[in-house]
C-alpha cells in the first residue's frame, strides 16, 4: 500500500510550506487548526521559530467551532490580535479541519479584510499534500497581492524565489548571498528569508529571478508575464560535503533524491556518471531528464534503488533502503528529516 | 518594554473563577505556540502526548491514520527509540471525502503484522481531528483490524479539537492504555499506581509507605517491560490515581475489573502531603508513618531558605506540578513569587485565592496569549522553575523540573529544592 509508511515519518506537509513562505514577511499568520498543526509547524518544520520572531498563531479551533462553522469567531479573534500587534497583512493557512468542513477561504478572506481593515491572503492547504504545494500557493498569493507596481529595473539585482528552510536547510540567506555575489550579482534578495514584505512589493526592480524550487515556478511565470522579468532555475546552496563528494564520484550509476532543483544542481557536479534525480515532491518535466522519477512510495523507491551504485539522499531515507548495498552519500533535505545543513 | 498581558493575583481573585479575563482563556483568543509551550500545542510531539502515551503498552506498535501534517513531528520520537514502533497510513483528500480509508486501515494492520518479525502485543490505531469531525466509529474499525491482522487493536484519540472537553485526549488515552486488561483474581497485597506514563521517582516514599502497609507488589505501567507484566496490573486489589486525568481510566477499571480506586494529588506543601497520606492510610486501613520523611523534608526546606535567603521566583507550567499550588508552597516557605505562567481554571482557582492573600502583586500570565510574543522581564526575579519559565529567563538560574521520573510527595519537594540548590549554586559560581 503506497500510502502506508512503514519506515519513514511523514514528509513536510503543505501547511508547513505555506507558513514557511509567510514567516518573515511581517504579517499575522493564523493556522486554521485546533493546535496540533501549529505545534507541528512551530515545533518541527519551522526552525526559525527559535531564532526569529514571527506572529504565527493557531486559531485554537474547538469541535463546536468546526461543527457549527463559526468563521465569525475566528475573524473576531483575528480582529482582536490585529489590535494588539501591528502588521501590514494577515494570512490564513488551511489544515485538515477546514478541509473537512469545506471552509470557504474566499469568504473568510473577505470577512477578515472587512473586520480588520488589513489585506488578508489565504492558502487553502489541507495538510494532506506536501510542503511544496503549500509554498506554491503561498508564493502565488503573496506576489499577486502585493507585487503590483512596475518599478524601474535595477541592473545587477537578483531575486530568489524558494528560499525557505524546507527547501534549503538554511535559516539565514548568507550562504546564498555569498554564492550569488560570487556569480556577479550585485544585489541579491531572497524573498521571505532575511527579507520582508517590502522586497516582495519591489520584486519588479529585479533584473532576474532565480527559482530554487519547483514551488516557485508558478510565481516566476506570473512575474515574468506581469513585469517581463526573466527567470532561470538553479540551487546555489548545495551543502559543501555533498558537493565535494559529488565532484569525486566517477563512472557510476547515481541516484539523487531531493527536491528537483537541488537534485539537478548536484547532478551538474557529477562527471562521467549516469545520474537520475528522484523526488517525493513536485517534478517539473521541463527540467527533468528522461529517467528522472517521482517517488510514489517506500516500496517503489526500495525497488528502484537497486539499479544504482551510489545514492545521494537524506540519511533518514536509509531506513527505507536497508537492502541497498551501494554507497550512500548524505544529502540532507529538511522537508524529509528536519535536519538543517 | 513588556507588552504581555498579565493580571495580578489580587485582581484575579477579586474577579472570581466565573470571571476569568479572556486573555487567560485559550478558547477566547488565538493561540501563541510559544517556544516555551510547544508541549501544549504539539500534543504528539514531546513528553507524553497521545502518540507516545499510546505506546506505553509493552510490545505495542502504533498506526497513525491521518493526513501527513498530523504525524510530521513524530520524527522527534525516533530519537527516543520509537522508530520501529510507528506506522503511518497517510490520508489524501479523496480518502477524507469518500471515507475509503476506513477499509484501508485493516489492510494496513495486516501488512504491518506481516512486516514485523515479532508479533506486537497490540496495534494502537491513532486518529486525529479528521475522525473527530467525521464521527468515525473506532470500536468497529478496531474490531475489523483485529480480524484482519490477528492482533488486538485499540483506538487512541488525538483529538486536539476536544482538548477542553470533559474527556480530553489525554484522559481518553489513559482509558485506552488500560483497556486491554482482563479480569482476574485480585491479590490483596497488590496495588496499582495510575496517572503517569512513566514511573514515580525511585526514591519516592510512597513505595516504602505502601510496603509498610503490607503491599508487596506495586504495579505501574511505566515500569512494565513485558506485556505479561502489563497484564498483571489487573491483579491489583486497589488503584491509586495520582493524576486526575486518569480518573476516567480508573472508573473504567472499577467497572470492568472490579478494582476500586483512591485519588491523591501531587502537592508541594508538606502539611498537605502529610494530611493526604493520613487519609490514604485511613482508606486502606493502615497507618502510614511518614514522620521521618516529613521531618527530613521540612529540614531541607529550612536549610535551603537559610542558604539562599528569601528568593523571588518565576513559576511556569511546563513542569511536574500545578503551577499555582507550587507557587503557593514557595510563598508559604517564605519566598516570593513574582510571576506565574499558567492556566487558571476552576480546579486551581482555590490556589489563586490563597496566593492573592499572601502575595497580591504576583503577576499571572497565560503562556498561550498572543501578547506573550512581546514578553520582556520588567520585575525582579532570582530563579525560574519550569521549562517555560526557563525559556523566558535564560539568563537566570533555573530548573526545568519536567523529568520523566515523576516527583511525588515529600520526594517531589526534596527533588525541587535539591534542583534549585544546584542551579543557584552553579549560577553563583558562574
Amino acid at each position: 500500500m503506497s500510502s502506508l509508511l512503514k519506515h519513514l515519518s511523514p514528509l513536510a506537509p503543505d501547511d508547513s510550506g505555506a507558513c514557511g513562505v509567510f514567516y518573515e514577511l511581517g504579517g499575522i499568520t493564523v493556522i486554521c487548526d485546533a493546535g496540533g498543526c501549529a505545534g507541528n509547524v512551530c515545533g518541527f518544520d519551522e526552525p526559525r521559530w527559535h531564532e526569529k520572531r514571527s506572529a504565527l498563531f493557531s486559531a485554537g479551533l474547538r469541535d463546536m467551532d468546526a461543527i457549527l462553522g463559526r468563521d465569525d469567531r475566528l475573524v473576531e479573534k483575528l480582529k482582536l490580535i490585529c489590535q494588539q500587534i501591528e502588521a501590514p497583512f494577515t494570512a490564513i493557512v488551511g489544515t485538515p479541519v477546514p478541509a473537512v468542513i469545506a471552509t470557504d477561504f474566499h469568504a473568510l478572506q473577505r470577512m477578515a479584510e472587512r473586520k480588520t481593515g488589513l489585506p488578508c491572503i489565504t492558502a487553502a492547504t489541507d495538510g494532506t499534500k506536501l510542503y511544496d504545494h503549500g509554498e506554491m500557493l503561498a508564493y502565488e498569493a503573496i506576489f499577486r497581492r502585493f507585487s503590483t507596481d512596475k518599478l524601474p529595473v535595477k541592473p545587477g539585482r537578483l531575486g530568489v524565489i524558494g528560499a525557505t528552510p524546507l527547501n534549503t536547510g538554511l535559516t539565514r540567506a548568507d550562504r546564498m548571498f555569498e554564492a550569488l555575489h560570487a556569480e556577479g550579482w550585485r544585489e541579491v534578495v531572497c524573498f521571505g528569508m532575511d527579507s520582508g514584505l517590502d522586497e516582495i512589493r519591489r520584486v519588479s526592480e529585479c533584473a532576474h529571478l532565480l527559482v530554487i524550487s519547483p514551488s516557485g515556478m508558478q510565481s516566476a511565470a506570473y512575474l515574468h508575464k506581469t513585469f517581463g522579468t526573466p527567470f532561470s532555475v538553479g540551487f546555489p546552496c548545495i551543502p559543501d560535503a555533498a558537493a565535494e563528494a559529488a565532484r569525486a564520484v566517477r563512472g557510476r550509476r547515481v541516484l539523487i533524491v531531493h527536491q528537483q532543483f537541488a537534485a539537478n544542481a548536484l547532478r551538474e557536479l557529477l562527471r562521467d556518471c549516469e545520474a537520475d534525480a528522484a523526488t517525493w515532491f513536485m517534478l517539473d518535466k521541463a527540467y527533468a531528464q528522461p529517467q528522472d522519477f517521482r517517488i510514489r512510495g517506500e516500496q517503489q523507491l526500495a525497488g528502484l534503488a537497486q539499479n544504482y551504485d551510489v545514492i545521494f539522499a537524506d540519511a533518514a531515507l536509509k531506513r527505507v533502503l536497508r537492502g541497498f548495498s551501494g554507497e550512500w552519500i548524505d544529502f540532507p533535505h529538511f522537508a524529509v528529516s528536519g535536519r538543517l545543513n | 518594554m513588556n507588552h504581555a498581558y498579565y493580571i495580578t493575583a489580587a485582581d484575579l481573585a477579586e474577579r472570581g473563577a466565573e470571571n476569568i479575563p479572556d486573555e487567560l482563556r485559550s478558547a477566547k483568543h488565538m493561540i501563541y505556540s510559544s517556544p516555551a509551550t510547544l508541549d501544549y500545542n504539539s500534543p504528539g510531539a514531546k513528553g507524553f502526548g497521545v502518540k507516545r502515551a499510546g505506546l506505553v503498552i509493552p510490545e505495542s506498535v502504533m498506526l497513525l491514520v491521518a493526513p501527513g501534517c498530523c504525524g510530521r513531528n513524530t520524527a522527534l520520537l525516533n530519537e527516543l527509540g520509537y522508530s520501529e514502533r510507528f506506522f503511518y497510513l497517510m490520508l489524501d483528500d479523496t480518502d477524507i471525502v469518500t471515507g475509503r480509508y476506513l477499509s484501508k486501515i485493516p489492510k494496513a494492520c495486516a501488512e504491518i503484522a506481516q512486516e514485523l518479525e515479532k508479533k506486537p502485543s497490540v496495534i494502537v490505531i491513532c486518529v486525529t481531528c479528521v475522525d473527530a469531525l467525521l464521527g468515525t466509529d473506532m470500536e468497529r474499525v478496531c474490531r475489523s483490524c483485529e480480524e484482519a491482522s490477528g492482533i488486538p487493536s485499540i483506538p487512541a484519540y488525538m483529538y486536539a479539537l476536544t482538548r477542553e472537553k470533559r474527556l480530553p485526549p489525554m484522559a481518553l488515552v489513559r482509558q485506552s492504555v488500560y483497556s486491554l486488561l482482563e479480569p482476574q483474581k485480585r491479590v490483596s497485597n497488590e496495588c496499582a499506581l495510575l496517572g503517569y506514563f512513566s514511573a514515580l521517582d525511585d526514591g519516592c516514599e510512597l513505595y516504602a509507605l505502601l510496603r509498610g502497609a503490607g503491599i508487596r507488589r506495586i504495579h505501574e505501567i511505566g515500569r512494565c517491560q513485558t506485556y505479561d507484566e502489563y497484564k498483571d496490573i489487573s491483579r491489583a486489589n486497589f488503584s491509586i490515581v495520582l493524576n486526575a486525568e486518569a480518573r476516567y481510566a480508573a472508573q473504567d477499571m472499577q467497572k470492568k475489573l472490579g478494582i476500586p480506586f483512591i485519588e491523591l494529588t501531587r502537592l508541594y506543601r508538606i502539611d498537605k502531603i502529610r494530611t493526604q497520606y493520613k487519609l490514604l492510610g485511613q482508606a486502606i486501613g493502615a497507618e502510614l508513618d511518614d514522620a521521618a520523611y516529613y521531618d527530613e523534608t521540612a529540614q531541607k526546606i529550612a536549610e535551603f531558605r537559610q542558604k539562599h535567603g528569601s528568593l523571588r521566583f518565576a513559576v511556569g507550567e511546563m513542569l511536574n506540578a500545578d503551577s499555582f499550588e507550587l507557587a503557593l508552597s514557595l510563598l508559604e516557605y517564605g519566598h516570593h513569587v513574582s510571576e506565574i505562567y499558567g492556566t487558571v481554571g476552576e480546579r486551581n482557582f482555590v490556589f489563586v485565592k490563597r496566593i492573592a492573600a499572601v502575595s497580591p502583586q504576583t503577576r499571572i500570565y497565560s503562556n498561550l496569549h498572543p501578547s506573550m510574543l512581546g514578553y520582556e522581564r520588567d520585575c525582579a526575579i532570582d530563579a525560574a522553575i519550569g521549562n517555560d519559565a526557563k525559556y523566558y529567563h535564560k539568563d537566570l538560574p533555573g530548573i526545568g523540573f519536567q523529568e520523566e521520573a515523576q516527583p511525588f510527595g515529600y520526594r517531589g519537594v526534596n527533588l525541587l529544592f535539591d534542583g534549585l540548590d544546584a542551579a543557584l549554586t552553579e549560577g553563583a559560581h558562574a
